[in-house]
């Protein structure tokens, strides 16, 4: 009887152990991933997040359950090691995007699309950071100028656009591979196309890595068909 | 010459050590705000020339409108640098206040930087806080992908005793003693300096 109580709930946690990391945790290591190379801000995976939260919650419960319960320290320990490694993944994800909040904010708040990438919690932070970035640019240095020369986002009030806002470096490079084979990718812009005689549409093997512009793979990174490396 | 101390300032930035702070140059600093203000005068007195003389300010291009636009084109340089110099620090700023979320603004940070710069410290700092607290998840921990749950570790500085780990133990954490700890309870005493953790 024991035996077979005992038995239940071992495969009960088998597949509790089967079952994260085959959804959530490999979904977020490539949405980590995807942030951490992406030059801009991707959307907020809302869903993501608040599932790992949970099964981080419930993986600590279970691990205080075991070393309770008296269970070989060193298989706690790599209880542990897994948690320890999920966590790190979950936060270095909410880091690259504030970090990358905190560097384009002006632009962020600028682009409808951008900013309707960010989470609630996200748009409140920039909106306050935007304000104390202002708030310490008018002091140092704005308030000081000539009237016409205050705007944050303008050289001055002939500029005809907002001419000083930090944009993220779409035309870097980044290292990326398909999920499955894609033709018809358009590498060169509507100008340089019509320049240069070169008119080899590009494409990509499954699982094949490249090293390309991001702009041309943006939305295709945005609609998951490219992953970043 | 115009726009020679503005390129100063930003020397400054770009001969720095990289990720380091200097002291913030309020000297020149003051000096390029004083050049742009003596750019918009004499822009001034020109436009107001032209305009007496008659001719019309947006098709005239008499020896005045060229002045002028120097001028013009002096400050807004300078504006670029001034606002390069305080964005790159302010950038710099952020990227120390990661290692001290929270926490007093370290001495050796303080007297770098300027008055708005220490408010913006602050600012900033409270800002992260509030965004952790409301996500519920401690961001500056975990910086570095994590090898091994537990680190040796030497204490750098008095700590003191009686301080809680994570698993409700508590730990005398004197000078130059060595530890076994969980790595999350000493990452943010290593990011202070506080710890070294000691590789095999």
């Amino acid at each position: 009887m024991a035996s077979s109580l005992g038995g239940a709930s071992m495969s009960q946690t088998d597949d509790f152990e089967m079952f994260t990391p085959t959804t959530d945790v490999e979904p977020l290591k490539r949405a980590w991933r995807n942030e951490k190379a992406a030059p801009e801000i991707l959307p907020f995976e809302g869903s993501l997040v608040g599932r790992i939260k949970e099964q981080i919650q419930s993986m600590e419960e279970t691990i205080e359950e075991y070393s309770r319960s008296g269970i070989d320290p060193l298989i706690v320990s790599l209880y542990q090691m897994d948690l320890d490694r999920t966590q790190f993944l979950l936060r270095s994800y909410v880091r690259s995007r504030l970090q990358k909040i905190e560097k384009y904010m002006l632009y962020i708040l600028k682009s409808d699309e951008l900013f309707s990438r960010l989470s609630k919690e996200e748009i409140t932070f920039t909106d306050r950071c935007r304000h104390d970035m202002k708030k310490h640019f008018d002091e140092s240095v704005l308030s000081k100028l000539p009237n016409n020369y205050q705007d944050i986002l303008r050289q001055s009030i002939t500029s005809e656009e907002d001419d000083m806002v930090p944009e993220p470096p779409l035309d870097t490079f980044v290292v990326c591979k398909s999920k499955e084979y894609l033709e018809h990718i358009q590498l060169e812009d509507e100008e340089e196309r019509a320049s240069s005689r070169i008119e080899e549409p590009f494409e990509m093997e499954a699982n094949v890595l490249h090293i390309i512009r991001y702009r041309p793979i943006k939305s295709l990174v945005e609609s998951g068909k490219i992953d970043l490396l | 010459m115009y726009g020679r101390k503005a390129c100063q300032l930003v020397k400054e930035l770009a001969c720095g050590e990289k990720g380091q702070l200097t002291q913030f140059n309020s000297d020149l600093f003051e000096q390029v705000i004083s050049e742009c203000q003596q750019h918009h005068l004499e822009l001034q007195s020109l436009i107001r020339k032209v305009q007496e003389e008659g001719f019309d300010l947006q098709t005239t291009k008499n020896e005045d409108h060229f002045g002028a636009l120097i001028h013009h084109l002096a400050l807004v340089r300078n504006k670029r640098c001034l606002m390069a110099y305080v964005y790159n620090r302010a950038e710099i700023i952020r990227s120390l206040i990661w290692k001290v979320v929270g926490s007093m603004i370290p001495p050796e940070i303080q007297e770098k930087l300027c008055n708005s710069e220490e408010e913006y410290f602050k600012k900033h700092s409270a800002r992260l806080k509030e965004y952790m607290s409301k996500l519920e998840l401690d961001l500056t921990v975990d910086m570095v992908p994590p090898k091994d749950p537990y680190i040796q570790v030497r204490v750098l500085d008095d700590i003191g005793e009686g301080i809680v780990l994570s698993d409700d133990k508590t730990a005398n954490f004197a000078l130059h003693s060595i530890h076994f700890l969980k790595r999350t309870d000493a990452e943010q005493y290593i990011s202070r300096g506080l710890m070294e953790e000691l590789r095999g």
